[in-house]
């Protein structure tokens, strides 16, 4: 479903750009903000909103990574594996990460709050190893920086 | 217009035209997969590479423009081996379906596998991708994601064709495969038409599915009358049974055909078919019925019972034309009508006709030649001999009614068993103007006759015995095109 | 010294610093002649494929049309990380670089493409725009020229392939970023049917320099095929990684032990990989002997690239490595065409026995062979970009390789 405010924001949205469908990646950034993942309904109703097929919104939802599909934790964890943070020492963080959260990749903590996947260079790698937590970079990541970030997110609002 | 080589022998082509087309204009055939003529260019099987002259790397023949004095290659060792490795890359992950694939016999991988490939493969069984397979998508449609090659056909189909875009592909990389929205149906009115541009086994027909071996099947050519458009089509069948129906594209009247006119050929088989005439509520063999039909006929002459003859804009020229000869030559009845004038124009903007009956053109000029009233001016008769689907139409009382037809209807006292334009001849004029004969693919069941032969017999029995000049004499007098 | 890497944070710093000015002087000459200076100066596109700048703005048709300059600022090839260090220290550079492009090529409006992940750089950037766009610098009749320009920010969502032009121009139009076949060239049929030039972030951020001082002058820079300066991104375990501005030319010995500090206590030097991943890798002694320009590196048979500088040491297995790298590239593989597609795949696949010890003895030439039937036979330049790599590691560290068929190594313990 989505919510009031996406629905009166996508007039918005679109006039930004020169074509109605070039704003397709725009609003799914906008959803994926609200609520952290899209759903099939989301199209739907996007499609049905916009006049535009679904078949051209899904094609666009599922060829772009950083959309989620499924539900993630609140904070969902993005761990650089390609090879200067592999060189790193990024296997090692991912699997401190899985350790001390107790999930694998593409599973969600208990409390909703946490979850991560291993994704493609952050463009970052001066200061491996680099992840990304929703859209916000920690470089130069260690064992206790982990630490002081995962807890940090604990208590946040 | 431009000059080019091709392997040696020098070609006129036209402006902005492209090396495959070029190639293909002149008994050239370069091997590809994405591309079709009737869709937009995709350039993604690589199967289509040349070597041209002054170019390093090779080029995709279907994208590529020529231009004056190109020197294009399609047999050199570079591009065999080019073939060679993109089929290679091609059935990298193919399942091996063939034992139970429906596309063999007309699979772009085996025949181009056969001609241009020939490698083993070089990659385990357990290593292949898997993807998911027999997907009901549609009234028509089963698909295998794992059999398809990603050539985009059928997405550019359902974009640029039939405008309905429910096709994609999800995904990315090799991971990526065609999709379409769950619960929603690929039930456009031309979906078939998928089965066949598939170069692969990806998409197959529901209804084909594991019937028959396209190898075994024969070809005839012959025209859909599903409506005023009249397609061409080859109607493919084995053994006196048919089984599917393909268009027959060209340039004047479809490149496709609706699925519609693909099912027509059901009406020649099935638990429907009348395969006996009914007469006064009893079934008779062929000849008997005639007769019968006959006695009937001479009885209602002599007691001067007002008798009514139905032209149908479903039947044929001969077929048309023998009902009003028997009408009015024979049973001397001036009670003939014929339908009024219909529109006919393509109604989605794609081939399906606004008039649903294959020969109205036909009809209204031999309606204007011989003064035939129209349906509406039927009034009151005691006798009418017409065609099953107009009669249904008109609401005429089935009690007074002769009905010829191919179906089974048991609130019908007379029935007549004729034959499908599947099972015999017959011409009829399209909205185009064109003039084009149906052939017969298959013999009809044994107690069925055409219109024609069975006007011809009534006459016989009456004492007249009309010639075959009297009864064609209607062409000399129609209005009509033939293809150049 | 900095033409790119200077601090200037925010419009007043950037003006202080003599920002804009070049945009003045680009309003007294004439569109050609700002073209003529790009050609003289002897600026390639610093993304990756090094194209003669100023040749590709003369493509532009000279035509009245709606016309497109975009910034490539989708910096996704491993081990680069330069167009980021620009949008924090100097963004109104590349804003003032597009601007004159535009004003160049006859381009009244202006896309900034940034991929998805660079949230932070995207706000930086929107706020650059409305800074500029208050100052007069963006907007209507610019500074009383006549010229119009506006910039819109467009974000990608997570693709490496949309870094390639055609592919990134579908993704601005709002589809699945899958680069288009070429010819026709963005230059002829570019963002919606429009001619449109595509520039990476470093080479719009080099123009405010050469309008000032002329092409010439930036053409004394560096050597002389190639001119000017270039960001290096360094990463790996040396000790002082991060971004440099280098004067194109500079020894690699001198690059390594005098600006990078050399390598970190306890690690050796075993190879480089000079431009980004896709670059063909080199060894110690081959990087020790090289001077880091386009031709030089060309000749030792690998490329400048977008200068993504990956250091590797000898504690670091080469078949793991590769393996990471055949693993990005599947899964950045947009899947359109069947080499890139199924070849990546494959690839990835061998090379994970092979690194698991399960592979067998041919495997080493089969991945040499699909690469080799991957390259030259694909829409776009990934294929290429897999096959490049593959190809130099099995080629100059074949040892490692094999060592690993027949079931062991050393480095990785087994």
């Amino acid at each position: 479903m989505l919510s009031e405010k996406i629905k009166q924001n996508l007039k918005n949205i679109i006039s930004k750009y020169e074509k109605k469908e070039s704003a397709i990646i725009s609003i799914l950034h906008e959803i994926q903000k609200e609520k952290n993942y899209i759903e099939d309904s989301d199209i739907s109703e996007l499609a049905k909103l916009t006049e535009l097929p679904y078949s051209k919104i899904k094609a666009v939802l599922t060829f772009y990574t950083m959309f989620n599909s499924k539900k993630v934790g609140k904070y969902h964890i993005q761990i650089c594996r390609n090879i200067s943070c592999h060189m790193a020492g990024a296997k090692k963080i991912e699997k401190y990460i899985s350790e001390k959260l107790g999930i694998r990749e593409g599973e969600v903590t208990k409390d909703l709050l946490f979850s991560y996947s291993t994704v493609e260079c952050l463009g970052s790698c001066g200061t491996a190893p680099v992840i990304m937590i929703n859209e916000t970079y920690y470089e130069n990541v260690d064992e206790k920086k982990i630490d002081e970030i995962i807890e940090k997110l604990k208590v946040a609002k | 217009m431009p000059k080019v080589i091709i392997d040696g022998k020098e070609f006129i082509a036209k402006e902005n035209e492209t090396v495959l087309n070029v190639a293909e204009r002149n008994g050239i055939y370069i091997p590809r997969y994405c591309y079709h003529p009737a869709l937009s260019i995709a350039g993604n099987c690589r199967m289509c590479l040349v070597e041209i002259e002054k170019m390093p790397k090779l080029q995709i023949a279907c994208a590529t423009t020529v231009t004056d004095g190109m020197v294009i290659h399609t047999q050199t060792e570079k591009v065999k081996k080019a073939r060679q490795d993109v089929l290679e890359f091609l059935l990298l992950n193919h399942p091996l379906d063939c034992p139970i694939c429906d596309q063999v016999g007309e699979c772009y991988l085996q025949d181009y596998y056969m001609e241009y490939g020939l490698k083993k493969s070089r990659i385990d069984l357990k290593d292949k991708n898997r993807k998911p397979k027999r997907r009901d998508i549609g009234k028509h449609l089963i698909l295998d994601n794992e059999r398809c090659i990603l050539c985009t056909r059928c997405v550019r189909f359902c974009e640029e064709v039939t405008k309905t875009s429910e096709l994609f592909i999800n995904s990315r990389g090799d991971h990526s495969f065609i999709d379409i929205k769950t619960e929603e149906k690929l039930d456009n009115d031309y979906s078939l038409n998928i089965a066949d541009i598939c170069p692969v086994g990806a998409f197959t027909s529901k209804d084909f599915r594991f019937k028959e071996r396209v190898y075994r099947l024969s070809s005839t050519s012959s025209i859909c009358l599903s409506c005023a458009t009249g397609c061409k089509i080859k109607v493919q069948h084995n053994n006196g049974k048919i089984y599917r129906i393909l268009p027959d594209p060209n340039i004047y009247t479809n490149t496709w055909i609706c699925d519609n006119g693909r099912m027509s050929y059901k009406i020649t088989a099935g638990p429907d078919r009348l395969t006996k005439s009914i007469i006064k509520s009893e079934e008779h063999h062929l000849n008997k019925a005639i007769i019968k039909l006959f006695d009937i006929l001479k009885e209602a002459k002599e007691k001067n019972l007002k008798i009514a003859i139905l032209l149908s804009d479903y039947l044929s020229i001969e077929d048309n034309f023998a009902l009003y000869y028997l009408g009015f030559e024979i049973l001397k009845t001036d009670l003939i009508y014929a339908s009024k004038e219909k529109e006919q124009k393509i109604e989605d903007g794609i081939l399906i006709n606004k008039d649903k009956t294959p020969n109205s053109n036909a009809v209204s000029q031999i309606s204007k030649l011989y003064g035939i009233k129209k349906y509406e001016d039927l009034k009151d008769c005691d006798l009418l001999i017409g065609f099953y689907d107009d009669i249904e139409k008109l609401n005429i009382p089935k009690n007074k009614s002769v009905a010829l037809s191919y179906k089974a209807d048991k609130e019908y006292d007379n029935l007549i068993a004729i034959k499908t334009y599947f099972e015999t001849e017959g011409s009829f004029i399209n909205w185009q103007y064109f003039l084009r004969k149906t052939a017969p693919s298959v013999s009809a069941p044994t107690d069925t006759i055409s219109v024609y032969d069975l006007c011809l017999k009534i006459s016989e029995l009456f004492g007249y015995y009309p010639k075959e000049k009297e009864l064609n004499k209607i062409f000399n007098e129609l209005k009509y095109k033939t293809e150049d | 010294m900095n033409i790119l890497l200077n601090d200037n944070f925010d419009l007043k710093t950037y003006i202080t610093n003599g920002g804009y000015n070049a945009l003045k002087k680009s309003f007294t000459l004439k569109p050609e002649e700002i073209i003529e200076e790009v050609k003289k100066s002897g600026l390639r596109g610093r993304g990756g494929a090094g194209f003669p700048t100023g040749l590709k703005w003369s493509f532009i048709p000279k035509t009245k049309t709606q016309k497109y300059i975009v910034c490539n600022s989708d910096e996704s090839e491993p081990g680069t990380f330069k167009d980021r260090e620009i949008i924090h220290k100097n963004p109104h550079s590349i804003i003032e670089g597009m601007i004159i492009a535009g004003y160049a090529i006859g381009a009244t409006k202006g896309y900034f493409y940034i991929r998805g992940e660079f949230a932070r750089e995207a706000r930086i950037i929107e706020k650059s725009i409305y800074e500029a766009k208050e100052a007069g610098y963006l907007g209507k009749n610019i500074l009383k020229s006549g010229f119009d320009f506006d910039i819109t920010v467009v974000r990608g969502a997570g693709a490496y392939i949309c870094g390639e032009e055609t592919a990134l121009l579908e993704s601005i139009e709002g589809k699945q970023g899958k680069p288009r076949i070429k010819p026709p060239f963005p230059a002829v049929k570019g963002l919606y049917g429009c001619p449109t030039v595509i520039n990476n972030v470093e080479t719009l951020a080099s123009v405010p320099y050469i309008v000032i001082y002329g092409g010439e002058n930036y053409s004394k820079i560096g050597v002389e095929k190639s001119s000017g300066t270039k960001l290096f991104s360094v990463s790996g375990p040396v000790k002082k990684p991060g971004v440099y501005e280098i004067p194109l030319g500079l020894s690699f010995k001198t690059f390594f032990y005098d600006w990078l500090g050399g390598m970190k206590e306890g690690e050796e030097l075993k190879a480089v990989i000079p431009g980004g991943s896709s670059v063909p890798v080199i060894t110690a002694e081959e990087a020790m002997n090289t001077k880091l320009d386009y031709e030089s590196l060309q000749k030792i048979g690998t490329m400048l690239g977008s200068g993504g500088m990956i250091i590797i040491p000898k504690s670091q297995c080469m078949v793991e490595l590769l393996y990471v790298l055949a693993r990005f590239y599947h899964h950045e593989s947009c899947g359109q065409c069947t080499p890139c597609r199924e070849g990546s795949g494959w690839i990835e696949k061998t090379l994970n026995k092979i690194l698991n010890y399960k592979a067998k003895k041919q495997d080493l030439d089969l991945i040499v062979d699909i690469s080799n039937n991957m390259m030259g036979r694909t829409i776009c330049p990934l294929a290429d970009a897999l096959a490049m790599p593959v190809i130099s590691f099995v080629q100059k560290f074949r040892e490692e390789f094999e060592s690993h068929i027949e079931g062991n190594c050393k480095i990785c313990g087994k």
